[in-house]
C-alpha cells in the first residue's frame, strides 16, 4: 500500500476520488484475501489434518463435522488439502504475474523509450503474441520446456506479458510527453534520473491495478495447467491437481471437485473485485 | 431418451429414409421399458453400434506395428489370427484348419482354409501367411509384441497352396498360443505391400468388419464385411455379422464415457472405472462384462539395473514398505482382488506366494538399516553417502487408470514413512516410453498381455533387456539371472505339461523371491454395455471384445 500512496502523490487530481466508500463486495473480497493470506502463511494453524496423510479405510466420505469438505479417494481430508493447496496455487499465480510484469517492463520500456525502430519491432512481436490465446502460448512453452511447477509458472508468466507490455508502453509514451518530464529535461536531469523518478513510477501505477485483476486470472490458468497434469506432481495438494483427481469421481463424490473449485472461484472473484475497486479509485 | 433419439437420427440422417427413422424412434422407445428373457430371442440383423474406448487411440491400426492393447481392441473386429482358444483354454481352429508339430519340435506344419478371401479380394493361402510372418519379423515394421512372439521362428517354407511349414531355432511350446493373439493376425499380403503409413490407416484382413474411415482424435468407422465366412470355431453363428457398422469412438475421460453410455449416446464402453462399475451395478439398463486379461498381472517392476534397486535388500525393503491391500479394497470397490503372482489369475500355471508381499514397515526399516541406508535427512528420507533414497516412478496415464494412480500415491505415502522418496511422474504414452528407453526409472507399472505363461520369458529373460525393433524392451525390472534364463528357455521348449509346469513354477519362485516385482491385481478389463446389446463376449485369447455375434435388441 505504501507504494500506491507514493504513486498517488505524484499525480494530481486523484484525491477527490480516493475516499470513496468501501462496498460490501469489497469487504467480502477483502475477507477472502485475508483468509487466503493466512492459509498461505500459516496453513498448519488453519488445517486440522496433515494434507498428505492417507487413510484408505476413510476414503470417499462426504462432508461431515470431522471432515468439513469430506475426504478424497485415499482418505485425505479435503479441507486440509485445500488450505495447504493455497500456497502452491497462489504462489504460482503471484510469481507468474511478477514474471509477466517484469518481462512486460523490459518490452514496454524498450518500445516506449528505445526509438522508432525498436517500438515498431516490439509492437509487431506483441501483435504476433496477441494473436495466440494466452493459454495456448503457455501450452506451447510447456511442450518445449517439459512439464513441472517451474515451467508452468514461467509459462503463465510469459503468456500474460504481452498484455502488460502494451499498457506499459502506452503509459511511458504518455508520461514521456507530459509537462513534468519536460520540466525535468529543462532542469538538466539525466536520462536515467528521468526514467527512474518520473517515467517508471507513473507508468507502473495502472499496471499494479491491472495486475491485481490479472492475479486471479493467473491462478485460474495455473490451476488449468495443473488440471491437465502439467503442474505439481502427486501427492501435492494443489487446487488444479485436486480438481483433476476428483473429476473421475464427479458423479459419486462431488465434494472432491467442488471445494477446490470453489476456492479457485473465490480467489479469482476476490482479486477481480479488489482490482476493480483499486482501478476506480486510482486510475484516471 | 430424447438425447438417444437425437444422436441416433443425426448419425443416420443422410443414409436412411423416413421408415427407418420411424423404426428407430420405436426402437428408441422400447429400450426404455424393462426387458426380460432376452436370451433365446432371434438375432436381428442391422443397425449401428457405437463403442467408446477409454484406451489410448492407436497411432497405427495395424497391430503388427508396435503391438499394444489399444490396437488389439479395435483390430479384433477386422483382422483374424490363425487359431483361437476356447473357454477351456484349448487351441481351436480359426483361419488355420489344422497344425502339427514335428517329432523334434523344430518345425510346425500349418494348413489354412482354402475358401477365405481378404476384403480386398486377395485369397488367403500359405503365401499370405508367409508374407505376414516376414512382415512381423522385418525390422522396418517396428513390431514389438509380434516380433517377440515369433523370436524362435527361423524361416518359413511353402509346402502346398494352403500349407506352410515354420522352421524353428528351438522347440516352442508356446507357438500356437502366440499365434492366437490379435497382434499376429493375418493381413492381406497385397495390402502389406503398400507403404507403412497407408497400411496403418486401413489394414486389410478377413474379419467381420472393414476399416472404412479413421478420423484421428475422434473415431474409426467400421462397416460390415458382407462376404464374411471365417468365424472362429466357437462363434455363435455363421455368415456376415449382424451389425451394419460400428463407430469406434475415443472418449478418454472416464466420467464422460460413462455419461455417454447412460444417455444411450454410446452402446459399449471399455476401461470402466471401479466407481463407475459400482454405480452401474444399480442401473438396470447397463450390463457388466468382466474379462481379466491373460499374461502378466498388473504389477510394479523394480529396476534392478541401477542403484538403489541393484541391492536386493533395498528391493525387499520397498516391497514391505508398500501397503497395497488397504488401497485395493477402497479404491476398487471390491472389483479387484490382490494378486501375489507375476501371472494373471487366468493363467493356470501362475504361482503365488502371499508371504513375500506383506506390509511390514518394521522389517522394511530393519532391511534399510542393514543395507547401509541408516541415516535420515531433515525430511525423513533416508540417505547414504550423501545420496537420498529416491525413486523415479514414471506413470503412463494412458495405461494406469485413476484408481491405480491413486494406489501409487498411497504406496508413495506408506513408503515415505520408511524413508523412501518416490517421485511420481504422470506422463503421456510417448514420454513414458521415452523415460523407459533412457533407463530413467526405478519403479514402473507396465501391463503385458500374452496368452500363456511364456509371457514370463518375455518379461524376465535377460534377452528382454535388449529393445525390440520398436524400441520397447519388455524386461523392465532388468532381471539378468543365468539360472532364470535357463529355466525359462527350458520351459518354453518343454512339451510335457507336468515338466513345463514345474519349470515355470521354479522360474516364478526365482522372480518373486528375488523381489523384482510387486504384484497388485489382475489386469483390469471391464466393459459396460447397454442391455440392448446382445451377444457380446470377449475372446478367450487376450480378452478383447468381439462384435461378430452382437445384435441390437431395440
Amino acid at each position: 500500500m505504501s507504494m500506491m500512496s507514493k504513486v498517488r502523490r505524484r499525480i494530481p487530481g486523484r484525491t477527490s476520488q480516493a475516499h470513496r466508500k468501501v462496498t460490501v463486495p469489497e469487504m467480502l473480497a477483502g475477507a477472502v484475501v485475508l483468509f487466503l493470506v493466512a492459509a498461505v502463511a500459516f496453513p498448519a494453524a488453519l488445517a486440522p489434518f496433515d494434507p498428505l496423510a492417507i487413510n484408505p479405510a476413510d476414503g470417499f466420505q462426504g462432508p461431515s463435522l470431522e471432515h468439513w469438505f469430506g475426504t478424497d479417494e485415499s482418505g485425505r481430508d479435503i479441507y486440509s488439502r485445500v488450505i495447504f493447496g493455497a500456497r502452491p496455487s497462489l504462489l504460482i499465480g503471484a510469481v507468474a504475474t511478477a514474471i509477466g510484469i517484469g518481462l512486460a517492463l523490459v518490452l514496454g520500456s524498450l518500445a516506449g523509450l528505445g526509438g522508432k525502430a525498436l517500438d515498431f519491432g516490439v509492437g509487431r512481436l506483441l501483435e504476433v503474441l496477441f494473436a495466440l490465446p494466452g493459454l495456448l502460448l503457455a501450452l506451447v512453452f510447456i511442450a518445449i520446456a517439459g512439464p513441472g511447477v517451474v515451467t508452468s509458472t514461467v509459462a503463465v508468466g510469459l503468456s500474460t506479458a504481452p498484455g502488460y507490455a502494451r499498457i506499459i508502453r502506452g503509459q511511458i509514451i504518455q508520461v514521456r510527453g507530459s509537462g513534468m518530464v519536460e520540466a525535468a529535461v529543462v532542469l538538466g536531469r539525466t536520462r536515467w534520473q528521468i526514467v527512474r523518478r518520473h517515467l517508471l513510477p507513473n507508468a507502473l501505477s495502472p499496471v499494479f491495478v491491472i495486475a491485481t485483476l490479472g492475479l486471479g486470472q493467473a491462478v485460474v490458468w495455473a490451476s488449468s495447467l495443473s488440471f491437465l497434469g502439467l503442474g505439481e506432481p502427486p501427492p501435492a495438494a494443489e487446487w488444479g491437481a485436486m480438481l483433476a483427481a476428483g473429476r473421475t469421481y464427479l458423479t459419486t463424490a462431488w465434494w472432491m471437485t467442488f471445494f477446490p473449485g470453489l476456492f479457485i472461484v473465490f480467489t479469482a472473484a476476490a482479486s477481480t473485485v479488489l482490482g476493480r475497486g483499486l482501478q476506480r479509485r486510482m486510475v484516471r | 431418451m430424447s438425447t438417444h433419439f437425437k444422436s441416433s437420427s443425426a448419425r443416420f440422417s443422410t443414409a436412411v429414409g423416413a421408415v427407418s427413422v420411424a423404426a428407430l424412434l420405436l426402437a428408441g422407445c422400447s429400450s426404455a421399458e424393462p426387458q426380460d428373457g432376452q436370451s433365446g430371442q432371434t438375432p436381428v440383423s442391422g443397425g449401428e453400434l457405437v463403442y467408446a474406448s477409454g484406451d489410448a487411440e492407436p497411432t497405427c491400426l495395424d497391430p503388427h506395428v508396435g503391438g499394444n492393447y489399444p490396437q488389439a481392441l479395435v483390430s479384433t473386429q477386422y483382422l483374424e489370427p490363425l487359431v483361437s482358444l476356447n473357454s477351456d483354454g484349448e487351441i481351436i481352429p480359426w483361419l488355420a484348419t489344422s497344425w502339427e508339430e514335428a517329432e523334434d519340435g523344430l518345425s510346425w506344419t500349418i494348413t489354412v482354409r482354402d475358401d477365405v478371401k481378404f476384403t480386398d479380394g486377395t485369397p488367403l493361402n500359405a503365401e499370405a501367411v508367409k508374407a505376414n510372418i516376414e512382415h512381423l519379423k522385418d525390422p522396418e515394421t517396428a513390431s514389438s509384441t509380434g516380433f517377440l512372439a515369433l523370436a524362435k521362428v527361423k524361416s518359413t517354407e511353402i509346402v502346398s497352396e494352403d500349407t506352410i511349414r515354420l522352421n524353428l531355432s528351438q522347440p516352442d511350446s508356446a507357438l500356437l498360443e502366440s499365434l492366437s493373439q490379435p497382434w499376429l493376425a493375418i493381413e492381406s499380403p497385397a495390402a502389406l505391400e503398400r507403404p507403412k503409413e497407408e497400411n496403418c490407416e486401413a489394414p486389410v484382413g478377413t474379419g467381420p468388419f472393414i476399416v472404412d474411415e479413421w478420423v484421428k482424435q475422434n473415431s474409426i468407422t467400421l462397416v460390415r464385411n458382407e462376404d464374411y465366412n471365417s468365424p472362429p470355431a466357437d462363434a455363435a453363428h455363421e455368415g456376415p455379422a449382424y451389425l451394419e457398422s460400428i463407430t469406434w469412438r475415443f472418449i478418454p475421460d472416464s466420467a464422460s464415457r460413462y455419461a455417454a453410455l447412460q444417455s444411450g449416446e454410446v452402446d459399449v464402453i471399455d476401461n470402466a472405472q471401479p466407481d463407475t462399475i459400482a454405480s452401474a451395478e444399480k442401473n438396470e439398463d447397463i450390463e457388466h462384462l468382466d474379462a481379466p486379461r491373460p499374461g502378466a498381472s498388473n504389477r510394479i517392476e523394480l529396476n534392478s539395473s541401477k542403484a538403489p534397486f541393484n541391492d536386493p535388500l533395498v528391493r525387499e525393503a520397498f516391497i514391505h514398505s508398500a501397503n497395497v491391500d488397504a488401497g485395493i479394497s477402497s479404491l476398487f470397490f471390491d472389483a479387484a482382488e490382490r494378486s501375489h503372482s507375476a501371472l494373471s489369475s487366468v493363467e493356470e500355471l501362475g504361482y503365488a506366494d502371499p508371504e513375500l508381499f506383506t506390509y511390514d514397515p518394521e522389517e522394511a526399516n530393519r532391511l534399510l538399516d542393514e543395507a547401509g541406508w541408516d541415516k535420515r535427512d531433515s525430511k525423513g528420507y533416508r540417505v547414504k553417502d550423501g545420496q537420498q533414497l529416491s525413486l523415479e516412478f514414471p506413470v503412463s496415464t494412458n495405461q494406469s487408470i485413476p484408481a491405480e494412480v491413486s494406489l501409487f500415491e498411497q504406496i508413495q505415502a506408506t513408503a515415505k514413512e520408511v524413508g523412501f522418496k518416490i517421485d511420481l511422474n504422470l506422463l503421456d504414452l510417448s514420454s513414458w516410453y521415452g523415460a523407459l528407453a533412457e533407463n530413467n526409472y526405478d519403479l514402473v507399472s507396465a501391463p503385458y498381455t500374452k496368452v500363456g505363461p511364456d509371457v514370463l520369458r518375455i518379461l524376465y529373460h535377460s534377452d528382454g533387456i535388449v529393445p525390440a525393433p520398436s524400441g520397447y524392451f519388455a524386461n523392465l525390472s532388468q532381471v539378468d539371472n543365468a539360472e532364470l534364463d535357463k529355466l525359462l528357455t527350458q520351459a518354453s521348449q518343454e512339451t510335457d505339461p507336468d515338466q513345463r509346469a514345474a519349470l515355470y513354477e521354479d522360474a516364478q519362485k526365482l522372480i518373486l523371491e528375488g523381489y523384482y516385482v510387486l504384484p497388485l491385481y489382475d489386469q483390469q478389463n471391464h466393459f459396460l454395455y447397454r442391455s440392448s446389446v446382445e451377444g457380446l463376449r470377449a475372446l478367450p485369447t487376450v480378452s478383447t471384445p468381439t462384435f461378430y455375434d452382437v445384435w441390437l435388441n431395440r
